[in-house]
């Protein structure tokens, strides 16, 4: 079938994000009627807490990407000794694997609260958010990189440059803004969903507690660490009993809900994230 | 005379590419169509030859859907007993097959032997049979992307387009129906190349009449045929595609108006100021990637002299094609890191060993500038008309009024706000071009480098280019040019204002 370039079922991407948020509001008034009401609470905050530490992560990224991918980029051309040495510090942040920093990352966030300072817990969303940040945004940093090596080799460059045009006004708008919103859109997207596993995963890591003093409980409630809460991991467990009795399925949707929703929130939500990040590769032909 | 018009409409999802009303071109003529470039010329005739896929394009030709048009009698005849000669020939040769293999594909396996086209086409100063055994030598190769050159791709391709003329005359004799199409058959070729490529066709066409569609920018094929070919003149039509506020339409040209305004343009020997110091003065000798190049006066290497461009004058800079004529202006803009390179700029000395910030700060868009050759690498395609602009080292606020009136020197009727607002990747070439030009000759600078300026525009506005190129003169700026339009460079340089440019290797 041949469809129509800009329709909605043409634009994976589009088709995506509203299935995705179409999901989420199914999922929503599916809870509100049957999830007791406690719970449905925590499923709402864990689930606007990750959305908003993982929109911080995205703006962080873009932020210190950007930011250092013109640094370099400057840097190689002004500065070898400086760009060297800045590529060599990047390279060792590089180095870490992602789950390790950011765990380093939450260390230091139970060493601050042990020392009352962080207490609030938007600045623990806030600090989590650096962290998770700090270990992704070189991926941005790559692109805009790549994007400024790719349109530096252009005559389009040269020929503004030649008519005195500011290089820096060059990459930022021409490259960067006019010619690379869709890539770095598609990084974004990728790096929202990154931030939404990394902070899962190490909330569920971190469940066991970090210190004496410090456990899950002092930190505020995001989707992970939701799902490290013994009633979720029941939930979850109850799938289980379906391979032994398949008509108990019916209480998964009816009793098992807290688990279920959160575990359905994040699988579900790295699967649409998955599928537009696709869709907008596919549609800008990236 | 019969004469078929054609109402062609071509559009790619929503949006039109091509909507002509009354494209004509008459039976056993040659119509050699010009136009600005990207105004439609090879999609209209790769239409009505039926080369277009018809799931990639929305092809309708005289209203009636493009697979009913191309079950037409007469278009499947035409497609059985004609040639297209495209205008990107790199693209159409296949890399598996010798060049030999190539000439003798298809139906051109029943034409005659190619061998004395081959010698004509390859026979420039060095002896017939000499360049018999270099055509020869040549048909053994695998075409590849650098090997052989663009030219002599080009010849190649003309090669096949003669042999099937000759295969196919006793059948345009019989009444048959053929169309041979050259798009842009001599881009690539010097003007001896193209001469003799037009006296091989002319020859032909003089012992019985076929029909010619012949697509170029080279308005200096008028003056050819006007020269050499005066008995055929009234067999060979012209016309221009042109797109106005009604659309595309097609309208003869007259030869005339071209060949009496080049007349008009002969300039006088310019005469040097007394106690005038060149504004630019580029050493004889420079260096880069290796090899050498050195400016001379004369074609023949002899008389090495320094390229100087003196306030108000233009300056032509020639030298076969590949030589570096581009790499040399791009050394002197410093956009490429040079050997061995001296000038003087406005009474600064600056070298291959000058800092980069001089250039940043002092030199670009400010003493000197260039308009690089394609518009379409030179511009972001991603720029509104209006956001070219923006940017440059200029004092004054670029408003739409200032931006209107500085367009209006090189475009018409077009600019409206809808134009000004219009995305670079969705002008034509022409326009792209004009754009690319105007962009660098709002700049207040001394010098302004001109590669191929000229190329893919229309007569119209060739003659707006000339015109402000002479306003700019007479505020004493000056200009390098580099065209392969041998015959506009005449007209707006004098002799003694012309420079040859060599390179070598050494050793």
């Amino acid at each position: 079938m041949i469809l129509k370039r800009g329709t909605i079922v043409s634009r994976q991407d589009i088709l995506w994000t509203c299935i995705w948020v179409g999901g989420l509001i199914v999922l929503g008034i599916w809870d509100g009627l049957f999830l007791n009401s406690p719970a449905f609470v925590m499923v709402q905050t864990a689930f606007r807490n990750t959305v908003l530490a993982c929109t911080f992560v995205l703006l962080l990224s873009l932020l210190f990407g950007w930011a250092s991918g013109i640094a370099l980029h400057f840097l190689e051309t002004n500065n070898r000794p400086l760009y060297l040495l800045t590529t060599f510090a990047l390279n060792v942040l590089r180095s870490v694997p992602q789950i390790i920093g950011t765990l380093i990352g939450y260390v230091i966030l139970t060493f601050f609260l042990g020392r009352g300072i962080l207490n609030s817990q938007t600045s623990q969303l806030a600090w989590m958010s650096l962290v998770i940040a700090l270990v992704v945004f070189q991926e941005v940093t790559d692109l805009v990189r790549e994007r400024i090596a790719h349109y530096s080799k252009l005559e389009f460059f040269h020929a503004m440059l030649s008519c005195g045009i500011k290089e820096h006004r060059i990459i930022n708008r021409e490259i960067l803004w006019k010619n690379s919103r869709a890539h770095l859109l598609n990084k974004l997207v990728s790096i929202f969903a990154t931030a939404i596993f990394l902070q899962c995963s190490i909330d569920f890591i971190v469940s066991v507690g970090l210190s004496t003093d410090v456990s899950l409980s002092n930190f505020p409630v995001t989707l992970g660490s939701l799902l490290a809460k013994l009633d979720s991991k029941q939930d979850i467990l109850a799938i289980g009993t379906i391979l032994k009795d398949i008509t108990s399925i019916r209480s998964l949707f009816f009793e098992h809900l807290q688990g279920i929703s959160t575990a359905c929130i994040i699988v579900f939500s790295l699967f649409c994230l998955y599928k537009i990040s696709q869709g907008l590769a596919r549609h800008y032909r990236l | 005379m019969k004469t078929t018009g054609y109402n062609v409409r071509i559009a790619v999802d929503d949006r039109v590419l091509v909507d002509v009303r009354g494209f004509q071109f008459s039976h056993n003529e040659i119509t050699v169509l010009f136009g600005e470039s990207g105004i439609g010329k090879s999609l209209i005739s790769r239409a009505l030859y039926g080369l277009l896929d018809p799931d990639e394009f929305d092809v309708t030709v005289n209203d009636e859907p493009y697979e009913a048009y191309l079950n037409r009698p007469e278009v499947r005849a035409i497609r059985e007993n004609s040639f297209f000669v495209f205008q990107e020939p790199s693209s159409h040769l296949t890399p598996l097959m010798t060049l030999r293999e190539q000439l003798r594909e298809g139906s051109l396996a029943k034409a005659p032997a190619e061998s004395a086209i081959l010698r004509e086409l390859w026979t420039q100063e060095e002896s017939r049979e000499d360049a018999a055994i270099a055509a020869d030598k040549l048909l053994d190769v695998f075409p590849k992307p650098h090997r052989p050159s663009g030219g002599e791709k080009q010849r190649m391709f003309l090669v096949m387009a003669l042999k099937k003329i000759d295969m196919v005359l006793a059948l345009a004799r019989a009444g048959k129906e053929c169309l041979f199409v050259f798009d842009e058959p001599t881009g690539s070729l010097d003007n001896h190349f193209r001469n003799v490529f037009l006296s091989l066709l002319l020859r032909r066409f003089k012992a019985h009449p076929f029909t010619v569609l012949l697509i170029t920018h080279d308005y200096s094929i008028i003056s050819e045929i006007a020269h050499a070919h005066k008995g055929l003149r009234d067999k060979i039509v012209f016309k221009e595609l042109k797109r106005t506020t009604q659309g595309l339409i097609l309208e003869g040209f007259d030869g005339e108006t071209y060949t009496g305004w080049l007349h008009r343009q002969q300039r006088e020997p310019s005469l040097r100021k007394n106690n005038t110091s060149p504004l630019l003065s580029v050493e004889s000798r420079s260096a880069m990637f290796g090899r050498e190049l050195t400016i001379t006066r004369d074609q023949t290497g002899e008389n090495e002299c320094p390229l100087e461009v003196y306030p108000g004058k233009i300056v032509s800079l020639k030298a076969p094609s590949g030589e570096g004529k581009t790499t040399f202006l791009k050394m002197i803009m410093g956009l490429l890191e040079a050997e061995q390179f001296r000038m003087v700029l406005c009474g600064h000395a600056v070298s291959h060993e000058s800092a980069g910030s001089l250039w940043r700060h002092d030199i670009w868009g400010k003493r000197m500038t260039m308009v690089f050759q394609h518009a379409d690498e030179a511009l972001n395609p991603a720029s509104r008309v209006k956001e070219i602009f923006e940017g440059l080292p200029i004092q004054e606020t670029v408003t739409p009024d200032m931006l209107r009136k500085h367009l209006g020197r090189l475009f018409d009727d077009e600019l409206s706000e809808e134009f000004l607002n219009t995305r670079v990747f969705a002008l034509s070439g022409g326009q792209k071009q004009r754009l690319n030009l105007a962009r660098a000759l709002v700049l207040r600078t001394d010098i302004v480098l001109l590669d191929e300026p000229f190329n893919g525009l229309d007569f119209e506005s060739i003659t707006r280019v000339f015109s402000m190129l002479s306003e700019l003169q007479k505020e004493e700026r000056g200009f390098v040019l580099v065209s392969h339009n041998e015959e506009i460079v005449r007209a707006l340089v004098p002799e003694e204002n012309t420079y040859f440019l060599r390179a070598r290797n050494p050793g």
